[in-house]
């Protein structure tokens, strides 16, 4: 695998990832973050629309006017989600349920464009590929730890398995509540991006 | 080849839109019966925790053929009754073969227009008793709101319901559905057909020893109000059958 390549996949999972550093999609990871398994679903939604639109829009990019660019990648994206929105409907009715709108907000999540207007239009089909991939899995990285902290400390559950002991609650314990609501995931992920910055000195201005 | 010009423009997105466009639909037709079957479970499985047979999680996870058989074991008849409150006409209860009274906004117009009622009525049997449950089917705030009311053998007493919503504020509005302890707040209360609201869901917090009310929820008022309406509504045009 040549360097270029390698960055191409390695870059958006932490040195670019696309919530702590670009800050986009931050509202479904707030929304959508409260179990496991929703999260993992999305995450899943996410990886699959960025990899594959890139892809399409990669394969056909110098076909298109360039008047109506903006207009044929919505299209394409707008395709990719409904697809998934339909399929999860057919065989995961409970989970699509849950995540109820932020399936069709992906058409709105600005990874999803920025890739394709950054990187889809100028590169090869394959690294397109990847490159949608790999945003997607950056993406889902920073949700599946959001969620882990929220499900743990919300409900005392992981993928509905109770996970804390019941002798603890027992004994005194309380499940925090304000970690099921939404202002905690924004702590949680201020949390990751100062972990992050901190690692990381260039990100620091 | 000159990809700005205006022919080429109109007919490539003509071209991109027809093709998404079939690819749509066709993925729309291959998938719809699978997600009509996930529907009807979701629906049957209301009506179970309406009436208190499960648990809404536990119906979720014996999956689409256990809710059905679950159906079909615990449904002692089902049928459609006019505005009279006379059966018109059976529905089938057997697993393979249950059918339901769909199109609920139908029926809601069918009630306030006041003609063509075929309203629903499951009956089902728990330790001998009868469990009756009807459907009623409102607007929220953003969208429709619909449930499922579970009464006990005196036609009177709710044992349970349970509601569902197309787009209401999540932790707000949204808490019909979420939040149990909204749900367990009907049970043991009664619809008095005596009186006006025949149930009430208050804002301002119910009186004591008030039996046809319970407290709405706070920060979703017309939600709250919307479901206090629709139970009403549908209440009043089952009152002929539940007289009977």
């Amino acid at each position: 695998m040549n360097a270029k390549l390698k960055e191409t996949i390695l870059n958006p999972i932490f040195k670019n990832n696309p919530i702590t550093v670009l800050i986009l999609g931050i509202c479904s990871a707030l929304a959508v973050t409260v179990e496991m398994k929703g999260a993992l679903v999305m995450s899943i939604s996410v990886i699959i629309v960025t990899g594959v639109s890139s892809f399409i829009l990669s394969l056909i990019r110098n076909t298109i006017p360039n008047r109506v660019r903006i207009i044929v990648q919505l299209v394409v994206v707008a395709m990719m989600v409904i697809l998934v929105d339909q399929i999860l409907k057919a065989y995961a009715y409970g989970i699509e349920k849950q995540l109820s709108v932020y399936i069709g907000l992906i058409i709105t999540n600005c990874i999803v464009m920025g890739r394709i207007e950054a990187f889809a239009l100028g590169n090869k089909p394959i690294p397109s590929l990847l490159d949608g991939l790999a945003n997607g899995v950056g993406y889902g990285l920073i949700l599946v730890v959001v969620a882990i902290f929220r499900e743990i400390f919300g409900s005392g559950t992981l993928f509905g398995v109770q996970i804390i002991p019941q002798s603890l609650y027992e004994a005194g314990y309380v499940n925090n509540g304000l970690t099921i609501l939404p202002p905690m995931a924004m702590i949680l992920i201020g949390v990751i991006i100062w972990i992050q910055r901190g690692i990381q000195k260039d990100l620091q201005e | 080849m000159n990809t700005n010009s205006n022919t080429y423009t109109i007919v490539y997105s003509a071209i991109i839109v027809i093709l998404v466009a079939a690819i749509l639909a066709f993925a729309s037709m291959a998938l719809k019966p699978k997600q009509d079957a996930n529907i009807k479970a979701e629906t049957i499985s209301q009506m179970l925790t309406a009436a208190q047979f499960y648990t809404k999680e536990e119906c979720d996870e014996m999956g689409n053929d256990k809710v059905l058989e679950a159906y079909s074991k615990n449904i002692k008849r089902a049928f459609v009754i006019n505005a009279q409150g006379d059966s018109t006409r059976a529905l089938g209860t057997e697993a393979k073969n249950i059918e339901l009274q769909d199109g609920l906004k139908a029926q809601d117009l069918a009630i306030k227009n006041g003609k063509n009622m075929e309203l629903p009525v499951y009956v089902f049997e728990k330790d001998g008793k009868e469990i009756t449950v009807i459907p009623c089917y409102g607007n929220g705030l953003w969208g429709p709101i619909w449930g499922y009311l579970a009464f006990n053998e005196d036609l009177k007493t709710f044992l349970g319901a349970y509601f569902d919503h197309d787009s209401e504020t999540p932790g707000l509005g949204a808490k019909i559905k979420d939040d149990p302890d909204f749900r367990a707040k009907f049970i043991g209360k009664i619809a008095d057909f005596s009186q006006v609201p025949v149930f009430d869901i208050v804002k301002t917090g119910t009186k004591k020893n008030q039996p046809n009310a319970i407290d709405g929820i706070s920060g979703a008022t017309i939600t709250t109000n919307g479901l206090r309406d629709a139970v009403n509504t549908w209440l009043i045009a089952y009152k002929p059958y539940f007289e009977k």
